[in-house]
């Protein structure tokens, strides 16, 4: 299965969306856009996809979609909800029936979006604010209401797109970003590959099967069951794997297998410095000495003994969705690795995505970093030298922390033990979760 | 009530200790004694911030820092390390240079070792009453320059000085030799009575009252008066 | 044993096949060991190390995070020990020294400097330095590790420095290396908390202290450069960024010209061999001397950059339909839209459109030019002797504009009458502009109006003025400020009966703004907050 999974990456990479690995994990390369899109689309998990226009943003998204859900890629853009002002919630979640309406019936047809597992927003920061609340429900959980009708997907995952601050966009409101597992950068390619795109015919599109598409159609507007309906979608996905197979000589994944995979993900386990060490993040991201967590309304004072950590950096308190993205991002890029558990490169490679779209730096930090020389935007680079700074505590007092996590085992467990004291946040958290509860 | 450190549950909490923990534990908690018994000398016998030469507050404050290092087991280094964070303004809030000279001369006369030596030259502050009744068969060398009253009440011990010394250098000693490789101020020897005080350098002036004993500058005795000096 | 310090002449060439079979052999034992240690370390982010056989004076060397091995070191040491543990021994040493000690360039130039206090010879402190980093990494590594690098040690070739060393390894890490001897020395440095941080610079002059007789004595036998059997700790394993980095924080971390200078020119020859470049027009490079003083301020300037300047948006007063909203009895009809609503006028079908404020670009504001004019008469700090508030308020504006892409002129005056004054036109090279500023007269304080007027553009630069206000002609700025509608930010220094002066003849005065600096803290946070504004809105 994992062989299948790499193809797919593969093939994209190598046929669909060309560009330049840019991160490494193990002794392989990968681009960081391509293999979060494949990780999220296999683990059910929802990624923001940021860049200049025209540099892929949507078009990755689709392929993945494509490739591991077997759906047409017509079918995929016809359930796309582009971002702007005027999009309504009948556009995006569905529409009472007219016809039965006039007959005093209410029946709501749903949209392509609110049905299919892949939901893909493009320019997301487009939409109003009003309209982004709108998505937030279904976007965190596949459930989807209208008209006192709901479905609620079994499966699905969402890729989100969106441009640079530019003249006709909003703010991404803050219960809506934080529901993103990761920020990737769709970024320009270089100018080789570029000419190579370029070279291509627009039109042509292997992943595209009118014929098919009108079939997905049919059933997709049919006036049926939820679960009925999904359950012929997904026959009729089988009969399209098999014609891309026969295509593209390229096995993809059905339902069961996306399911056993996803399986497989869970079930790896974290070693003991993958654990340790996101506590260790975690504990940086969300104390305060002072106020006993991090505020975005209160601020550090200067001289707080804590100052040379990531506490004293930000402004926000990092949410309880972050370690469940980490977790799962890590799972799963262990799993495709072919590892047979979590380590802390895992976790280093996932953190910086996982971060950067979270946690609201201060300004002087911020512009600090502006300047430097790097390759990937300013939120990512912050959050990855963040994590780097993170991760050299870590290596100084692993045995500390994993020692101080120990002990304090032991202590709730009943033992009369001491919580083991250190210089760092993490002490003063396990200290807190001890003294707290006995 | 979940306990969410259970995943460290199996995870043997016994960290690697080497010999470097160990050593640095051991001087941290000699060195906590150290200090805190110089803290309370200085609390015992400097009641206003103000220390007074006397000799019998000089007794007393011997005898109480000797019953504090008696109980304490400490090394050379420790002594020398004692110098530093009386240097310092770290964990000693306060150094009063005669006090701080006595305990000092306390730990150096209650040391196992026979040979001490001290390295002032790189310390900005310098200590008075240092080899004060240094006995017999102890040698202390202090390099560089030092304060006043050094080697006074010297009891037969041998003090080498290389550096200049304030004041009173050898006051009221009793028996034994020091030797300065620099200057010496005022007051030199004075209420000796005996041993032998040998001066590289210039000397300031010297005591009016010596009852015994006998002082060199340069190799030459200048007192007692021999009949070639006069 | 191998020969001294790990130096080895090369044998003599046996046939091409077999010496390929040797590398092979080695550069697979290599890659399997790196996963190893990699894991051991947390996965640092250092590229593959690479054996080599053309070294043969050190074990290894570190070029910008590129770990080399010497392969000749290698096959010494595989006579005495197995070739995976001397190559898992040297990586985890290379590595340690990454991850933990010095870490980074500010830590490598913090403790040199500490360790120069003491010593007072640059090459005795890089000695030192050198040696108790390599003691902090390897017990680190001891520690916390499962590491051969004890096996290694015990059958090194040693000097006379490296012996006092392994006699330190053998109380602190309880292991026998095979050295007799230095038992004094060894018990007074065994008492150092190497793996304590934050002591680092007093455990650095301690370890200076103790080791200073050895240092002297190499000295003195001329073996004192020879890099020790581990290789060197020289700045080669920096990459560019991390240099400049490590200046920024070590500028940051003296606040004090003298102290950085002190430590930065002992290493301008390293510093360029490393590969630093000029970009930031320092003035490295040939027949240009490092000027230390000017860098100090340019780097501590840097720590406090200002954010890039937006571009404004204006609201242009027309109504946008913007999304929609449910229409509720007694809201108006007019604004139903009737498709989203299905021909239907009834609660939850009935949709209205909500309307905004359309945006629009407004007339880019641009930044303008601005004039620094600073007082560098007797009574301001002499910034190559301490920091000057206003020598760093001033780098700090300068900076501020020029990354807003406009151009600074300075205009440096003490007693301009008597010649204490220097112009510079309106430039963006950083140096030059850094020079002018840095300048100190140190003489009276009287300003030339018409210097200052002279440096005027039709386009109104901004001024930026920093000084105590003990001006002699004061009234003339004073009357001058007022007679002109560039936008004017004034700093004094301290506060002082002249400075009431001026802050009540230019209170009233919108296009003006006044600050006052008591402390470090002051100067970077007002200037920023300042030109923020002046960015975001056009007076």
């Amino acid at each position: 299965m994992r062989e299948r999974v790499r193809s797919i990456y593969e093939f994209i990479q190598d046929n669909l969306y060309l560009n330049r690995p840019d991160m490494t994990v193990g002794d392989k390369s990968f681009n960081s856009a391509l293999l979060f899109s494949l990780l999220t689309a296999l683990n059910r998990g929802k990624e923001l996809i940021i860049g200049e226009p025209g540099l892929g943003k949507t078009t990755s998204a689709e392929y993945i979609a494509a490739m591991t859900y077997r759906l047409p890629l017509g079918l995929i853009w016809a359930s796309e909800v582009s971002g702007h002002p005027e999009q309504t919630e009948e556009k995006i979640i569905g529409r009472p029936d007219l016809g039965r309406l006039n007959q005093g019936e209410e029946m709501v047809v749903w949209s392509y979006l609110a049905q299919l597992p892949i939901k893909i927003v493009d320019e997301i920061n487009r939409l109003p604010e009003t309209k982004q609340s709108m998505i937030l429900d279904g976007v965190d959980r596949g459930n989807w209401e209208y008209l006192n009708d709901v479905i609620i997907n079994e499966e699905y995952c969402l890729f989100a797109t969106a441009n640079y601050q530019d003249r006709g966009t909003n703010t991404l409101i803050a219960p809506l970003i934080d529901r993103f597992d990761v920020l990737v950068e769709s970024r320009h390619p270089g100018p080789d590959l570029a000419l190579v795109i370029g070279m291509k015919d627009k039109y042509e599109n292997i992943l595209r099967n009118p014929e098919y598409e009108r079939e997905f159609q049919k059933v997709l507007l049919e006036r049926r069951d939820y679960h009925e309906k999904m359950q012929l979608i997904e026959d009729l996905c089988d009969r399209f794997g098999d014609y891309m197979e026969r295509e593209l000589d390229l096995k993809m994944l059905s339902r069961a297998e996306r399911k056993e995979i996803r399986g497989c993900m869970q079930g790896l386990p974290l070693d003991l410095d993958a654990n340790a060490f996101l506590r260790t993040v975690i504990s940086e991201l969300s104390f305060c000495y002072k106020y006993g967590q991090k505020r975005s309304d209160e601020h550090c004072e200067e001289g707080c003994h804590y100052t040379g950590f990531l506490c004293h950096r930000i402004k926000n308190c990092i949410s309880n969705r972050f370690p469940t993205s980490v977790r799962t991002y890590s799972q799963s890029l262990a799993w495709l690795a072919g590892d047979e558990g979590v380590g802390i490169e895992h976790v280093k490679a996932v953190l910086p995505y996982a971060m950067a779209h979270r946690v609201q730096w201060k300004d002087d930090y911020v512009s600090q970093k502006q300047v430097s020389n790097r390759r990937d935007p300013l939120q990512i680079y912050v959050a990855k030298e963040a994590a780097k700074e993170v991760s050299k505590r870590y290596n100084e007092q692993s045995q500390h922390i994993k020692n101080a996590l120990a002990v304090a085992y032991q202590a709730l467990s009943g033992k009369d033990l001491k919580p083991i004291e250190g210089d760092h946040p993490v002490y003063a958290e396990i200290k807190r979760d001890i003294e707290e509860v006995t | 009530m979940i306990n969410p450190f259970e995943d460290f549950r199996e995870y043997p909490y016994k960290k690697k200790e080497i010999p470097l923990d160990r050593i640095v534990r051991a001087k941290e908690k000699i060195m906590d004694e150290i200090v805190e018994g110089y803290l309370k000398l200085v609390e015992e016998e400097v009641k206003d911030l103000v220390w007074l030469v006397e000799h019998s507050r000089l007794v007393r404050a011997y005898s109480a820092a000797i019953r504090t290092v008696e109980k304490l087991d400490y090394d050379i280094d420790d002594i020398e390390e004692l110098c530093l964070e009386l240097d310092r303004e770290g964990r000693i809030p306060y150094l009063i240079s005669g006090p701080a000279g006595i305990y000092l001369s306390a730990l150096c006369n209650n040391a196992g070792e026979e040979n001490i030596r001290l390295r002032l030259h790189e310390l900005k502050r310098t200590f008075h009453f240092l080899g004060y009744r240094l006995p017999q068969g102890k040698t202390l060398i202090l390099q560089g320059d030092v304060g006043d009253f050094i080697g006074a009440g010297l009891s037969g011990g041998k003090l080498v000085v290389e550096g200049s010394t304030g004041n009173w250098a050898g006051a009221g000693m009793m028996d034994g030799e020091i030797h300065i490789t620099g200057h010496t101020g005022r007051n030199m020897g004075e209420w000796m009575g005996g041993g032998e005080i040998h001066v590289e350098g210039y000397i300031g002036g010297i005591g009016k009252s010596i009852r015994g004993g006998r002082i060199y500058q340069q190799g030459n005795l200048i007192r007692p008066y021999d009949r070639t000096t006069r | 044993m191998i020969g001294p310090r790990g130096r080895k002449k090369k044998g003599k060439a046996t046939a091409s096949g077999t010496m390929e079979n040797e590398e092979h052999k080695y550069d697979l034992m290599l890659k399997d060991i790196w996963a190893k240690v990699r894991t051991k370390h947390f996965f640092p982010e250092m590229p593959n190390p690479t054996i080599s056989d053309s070294m043969d004076r050190v074990a290894m060397e570190t070029k910008s995070k590129q770990i080399t091995l010497s392969q000749p070191f290698i096959e010494e040491a595989a006579k005495r020990l197995q070739p995976e543990r001397v190559i898992e021994a040297l990586l985890d040493h290379g590595v340690a020294h990454y991850t933990y000690c010095p870490w980074d360039f500010h830590t490598h130039l913090m403790l040199y400097q500490e360790a120069k206090k003491v010593l007072k010879d640059k090459e005795m402190a890089q000695k030192s330095t050198d040696y108790f980093m390599d003691v902090v990494a390897d017990t680190h590594c001891f520690k916390e590790k499962e590491t051969p690098i004890s096996d290694l040690y015990c059958h090194m070739d040693r000097g006379i420095l490296d012996e006092a060393i392994h006699a330190l390894y053998q109380r602190i890490w309880g292991k026998d290396l095979s050295v007799q001897g230095y038992e004094e020395i060894s018990r007074k440095l065994s008492r150092i908390p190497y793996l304590d941080r934050k002591p680092w610079p007093d455990s650095i002059r301690r370890f200076s202290k103790i080791i200073q007789g050895l240092l002297e004595l190499e000295k003195k036998s001329g073996t004192l450069n020879q890099p020790s059997p581990m290789g060197q700790n020289d700045f080669g394993r920096y990459t560019e960024q991390e240099l400049d980095q490590g200046l920024k924080e070590f500028a940051m971390s003296t606040g004090n010209p003298g102290s950085f200078s002190e430590v930065v020119t002992d290493f301008e020859e390293e510093l360029q061999e490393a590969g630093f470049n000029t970009s930031s027009g320092m003035g490295f490079g040939p027949g240009s001397p490092l000027d230390a003083d000017i860098l100090f301020y340019m780097k501590l300037a840097e720590n406090y950059s200002l954010p890039i300047k937006r571009t404004p948006i204006e609201k242009s007063g027309s109504l946008y339909p913007v999304s929609h909203s449910p229409w509720e009895l007694g809201k108006p009809f007019r604004d139903i839209d009737p498709w989203t609503s299905f021909g239907k006028i009834m609660p939850a079908i009935t949709q209205i459109w909500e309307r905004r404020e359309g945006d629009t670009f407004g007339e880019e504001e641009g930044t303008p030019n601005c004039i620094v004019a600073i007082d560098s008469s007797g009574s301001m700090t002499n910034p190559r002797q301490q920091l000057s508030y206003a020598v760093l308020g001033a780098a700090c504006a300068s900076d501020a504009y020029l990354r807003n892409d406009a151009k600074v002129a300075v205009y440096n005056f003490s007693d301009a009458q008597h010649g204490g004054r220097k112009t510079l036109d309106y430039t963006r090279h950083r140096k030059q502009i850094y020079q002018s500023v840095c300048h100190y007269f140190g003489g009276g304080t009287r300003l030339d109006i018409k210097d200052l007027d002279s440096l005027q553009e039709p386009s109104r630069p901004d001024i930026f003025i920093i000084t105590d206000m003990q001006i002699t002609n004061l009234e003339a700025l004073i009357s001058y400020l007022n007679g002109h509608e560039n936008r004017v930010t004034a700093v004094h220094i301290g506060e002082n009966r002249h400075v009431m002066q001026f802050k009540r003849s230019m209170g009233i005065r919108k296009n003006i703004s006044i600050y006052s600096v008591q402390k470090k803290q002051d100067i970077p946070k007002i200037v920023l907050g300042k030109i923020r504004e002046y960015f975001r809105s056009v007076s």
